[in-house]
C-alpha cells in the first residue's frame, strides 16, 4: 500500500507536466495531422533527389498549412496512397478525389470533381466540340498548372481599417458556437470566398506560365504575349502596384456569374471576349459603365512589335530615331565648345 | 569671318582688317571679345526675360518634373526602383491624380505663354518696335551662326558668331519645346478621354495604341533632352556651371550676353544708357578706345 501511494507520488508531478504541455499545444496543431506525418514532415530538410536528378522538398510548414483553405484535409485525405509509414514515394495527387469532408448541402462526401466537367468544355479542355483530341494536349492545364494550396485571406467589414479577422466579429459567433478552431475556419472560409484570394498580378503571373511561354504560344497559334501585352497596358501597371480593383485576366475572361473553369474561346459566341459581347465587359457597372461599346474595340492585347503591329512597330523606331536623332549632334555641339573652351585661341589652318 | 548682318538698327561696321570690333555711335570700337574684361554680378546685369516668361518657365519646369517623375514610375512599373518612388507619391492612384493635376496646369502655361506670345508681338508691332532678329522665330542667319560656331570650335575662327537674343541651340530647343507639348498633350488627352477622343480620330483604335506609345516616347525623348542637353546648356557647360541665375532673376549676366548674344547686347546700349556709360567707360579704362 505504502508502496502504491509512493509509486504515484512519483508519478503525479510528471504526469501533470506532461498534461500541462499537452493542453498548451495549440489546437490547430491538431487540425490535420491525424496520421502524425509532421513526425518527420516538419524537418526543413526532408528532401530527396528522385529518378531524374530532380531535388524534390517534402517539408510541411505547419503554420502555413493550418491557415490555407485545405487545413480541415488530413494528408491522408488527397495523398490517399500512402497508407503506413515508413511510406513508399508518393504518388501525385488527384484533385479529382473525394475526401472525408462532407459537403453541408448535399451532405455527400466532398469532391471537386464537376470541376473536370467545367474543364472539359471549356477552351482549357483536351478535347474538342467533335470529340477529337486536341493538338499537343501536353501543354493543356492540369489544376495543379494554377492552384496551389492558396491561403485563407479573411476579410472584415467591422469598423476596422486592417484587413484579416475582426475580434469583434468573432464574439458574435462565439455566443452559439463554442469551438474556436471551428470558428476560426468557418470565418476564413466564407470571408475568403467572398473576394479574390489573389491579387491581379498573382493571377497574371499564373496564366503567364502558359500565355507568355513563346513555345506555347507559337504551337497553339495564339495571337499575343498574354500578360506581357496585358503588362503594357494602364491595368497591367496598376496590378504592378498591388492595386487589387484593377481587371485581371479572369475579369475579362470569364462570363459574370461562371467559374473560371468556363472560360470560352474568343470564336465562341457565348464567350465574353466575344466581338459581341466585348462591349459588355467594359460598361460593367463597376468598371466603365458611361463608356460605350467602342471602348472594347481598343486593343488590350497590343505588343507593338513588328510582327504583330509594323505600324507601331516603325512608329516607335521613328521615335528611337528622333531622339538620337536630336540629342546626339547636340550632345556633340556641347563636347566641342567644351573642348574649345579649353584651348580659346588654338587656331588650325591660319594664324590670328 | 564674321557674318555681317546690316538690315538691323545698329549697323556693326568691321574698321579693322581683322573685323573683330565693332563700331557702335557715342560708345566706340567694341572688340569681340570683351567679355572677358566686362564686370558681371552672376545673378544678372541684363534684362532678357520678362516676369510673364520667368512664371511660365516656373510652371512647366515644375510640372514637367512632376509629370516625369509621376509617369515614368507609372510607365515603368516592373522596374526595381518603381515601388519606392511610387510610395512617394502615395501609390498610384494618388500618382494619376498628380499627373493630371500637373498636366492640367502645364497646359495652362502653355496657354498662359501663347496669349503672352500674341499679346506682346501686337503690342511690338502698335509700336512699331517688332523686330524678328529678337524673337524665337528661325532665320537665315541661325544657320550661317551653326556653321560659324562650328568652325570656332574646331578652330577656324578667332571669334564666336554675334549671335541674336535667340541663339540657334535655343530655338532649336524652343521648337523642341512645342513639338513635345503638343504631342504629349494630344497623346494625354486621348488616354484620359478615350470615348471622346474616339470621336474625333478617323481610327480610334489606332490612335489610341499610337498615343499610347507616343505619350511614353515622346515623355523620355523630352527627359533626355532636358537632362543632358538643356541643363548641360544652362548650367553645366563651363563658363554657366554652377548655376545662371536667369530662370529667376529674367537677367543675363552682362559677360554671357557679349559672348553668346552680341546682337542683343547692342540692343542693349541703345536702350539703357546706363549701360552705354558703363561700356564707354570701359573701353576708356582698358585702352581700346584708342584702336
Amino acid at each position: 500500500m505504502k508502496f502504491l501511494t509512493r509509486a504515484f507520488g512519483y508519478c503525479l508531478l510528471p504526469s501533470l507536466a506532461i498534461f500541462l504541455i499537452i493542453s498548451f499545444i495549440p489546437a490547430s496543431s491538431f487540425a490535420s495531422d491525424v496520421g502524425n506525418c509532421l513526425l518527420c514532415h516538419k524537418y526543413p530538410g526532408i528532401s530527396r533527389v528522385d529518378e531524374d536528378g530532380k531535388m524534390k522538398l517534402f517539408y510541411v510548414n505547419e503554420s502555413i498549412f493550418t491557415n490555407s483553405v485545405h487545413t480541415k484535409v488530413k494528408c491522408e485525405g488527397c495523398h490517399t496512397d500512402i497508407t503506413k509509414i515508413p511510406h513508399e514515394p508518393a504518388k501525385k495527387v488527384d484533385c479529382l478525389v473525394e475526401c472525408h469532408i462532407v459537403e453541408p448541402s448535399s451532405e455527400k462526401k466532398f469532391s471537386h470533381k464537376d470541376v473536370e466537367t467545367f474543364i472539359a468544355k471549356s477552351v482549357h479542355g483536351k478535347i474538342d466540340e467533335k470529340g477529337t483530341e486536341k493538338k499537343y494536349i501536353e501543354d493543356f492545364p492540369e489544376c495543379k498548372d494554377c492552384h496551389d494550396n492558396p491561403l485563407y485571406r479573411p476579410l472584415s467589414f467591422f469598423k476596422k481599417v486592417r484587413p484579416g479577422i475582426s475580434e469583434a466579429s468573432l464574439g458574435r459567433c462565439r455566443v452559439c458556437h463554442k469551438k474556436d478552431e471551428f470558428i476560426y475556419r468557418f470565418y476564413n472560409h466564407i470571408t475568403t470566398r467572398l473576394h479574390k484570394s489573389r491579387s491581379p498580378l498573382n493571377i497574371a503571373e499564373v496564366c503567364a506560365r502558359c500565355h507568355d511561354d513563346p513555345g506555347i504560344v507559337a504551337r497553339h497559334e495564339m495571337s499575343t504575349k498574354a500578360v506581357f501585352s496585358y503588362g503594357e497596358t494602364f491595368h497591367g501597371k496598376a496590378a504592378q502596384y498591388l492595386d487589387e480593383r484593377v481587371p485581371d485576366c479572369l475579369d475579362c475572361h470569364v462570363n459574370k456569374g461562371e467559374s473560371v473553369h468556363q472560360m470560352l474561346s474568343k470564336e465562341n459566341p457565348d464567350s465574353s471576349i466575344n466581338d459581341k459581347n466585348r462591349g459588355k465587359i467594359c460598361t460593367n457597372i463597376d468598371c466603365h459603365p458611361n463608356a460605350s461599346p467602342k471602348l472594347a474595340t481598343y486593343a488590350v492585347h497590343s505588343e507593338f512589335n513588328l510582327d504583330q503591329s509594323p505600324a507601331q512597330y516603325y512608329f516607335t523606331v521613328f521615335f528611337i530615331i528622333l531622339t538620337g536623332g536630336t540629342l546626339l549632334p547636340l550632345m556633340f555641339i556641347i563636347l566641342l565648345d567644351i573642348i574649345r573652351r579649353f584651348a580659346p585661341h588654338a587656331m588650325i589652318g591660319r594664324k590670328k | 569671318m564674321a557674318t555681317t548682318t546690316e538690315n538691323i538698327a545698329i549697323t556693326p561696321e568691321a574698321t579693322e582688317p581683322e573685323r573683330d570690333y565693332t563700331y557702335v555711335e557715342d560708345v566706340g570700337n567694341i572688340p569681340r571679345d570683351i567679355y572677358k574684361y566686362v564686370k558681371s554680378d552672376p545673378l544678372g546685369d541684363l534684362p532678357r526675360y520678362s516676369l510673364h516668361i520667368v512664371a511660365q518657365h516656373f510652371l512647366t519646369f515644375l510640372t514637367f518634373l512632376i509629370l516625369a517623375s509621376t509617369g515614368l514610375t507609372l510607365h515603368f512599373a516592373d522596374l526595381w526602383w518603381a515601388p519606392y518612388v511610387m510610395s512617394l507619391f502615395g501609390g498610384p492612384d494618388l500618382a494619376r491624380l498628380i499627373h493630371r493635376f500637373a498636366a492640367a496646369l502645364m497646359v495652362l502655361a502653355s496657354v498662359y505663354h501663347v496669349i503672352t506670345l500674341i499679346a506682346g508681338t501686337v503690342q511690338k508691332i502698335m509700336k512699331k518696335q517688332f523686330n524678328i532678329s529678337r524673337t524665337q522665330i528661325p532665320i537665315l542667319k541661325d544657320i550661317q551662326d551653326i556653321t560659324h560656331d562650328i568652325r570656332y570650335f574646331l578652330g577656324k575662327e578667332p571669334y564666336r558668331p554675334k549671335m541674336n537674343k535667340f541663339m540657334y541651340k535655343q530655338k532649336l530647343h524652343y521648337f523642341a519645346i512645342i513639338w513635345g507639348t503638343f504631342v504629349l498633350i494630344t497623346a494625354g488627352t486621348t488616354l484620359l478621354y478615350p470615348e471622346m477622343m474616339a470621336t474625333i480620330w478617323p481610327n480610334p483604335q489606332f490612335a489610341q495604341d499610337l498615343a499610347r506609345l507616343m505619350h511614353a516616347d515622346e515623355a523620355i525623348m523630352a527627359i533626355t533632352v532636358i537632362v543632358f542637353w538643356h541643363w548641360s546648356n544652362v548650367h553645366l557647360v563651363p563658363g554657366r556651371f554652377p548655376l545662371q541665375w536667369s530662370f529667376i532673376t529674367g537677367k543675363i549676366t552682362r559677360e554671357h550676353q557679349l559672348e553668346e548674344h552680341f546682337m542683343e547686347y547692342l540692343h542693349n546700349l541703345e536702350e539703357i544708357p546706363e549701360e552705354k556709360e558703363y561700356m564707354k567707360k570701359l573701353l576708356k579704362d582698358k585702352g581700346f578706345e584708342t584702336k
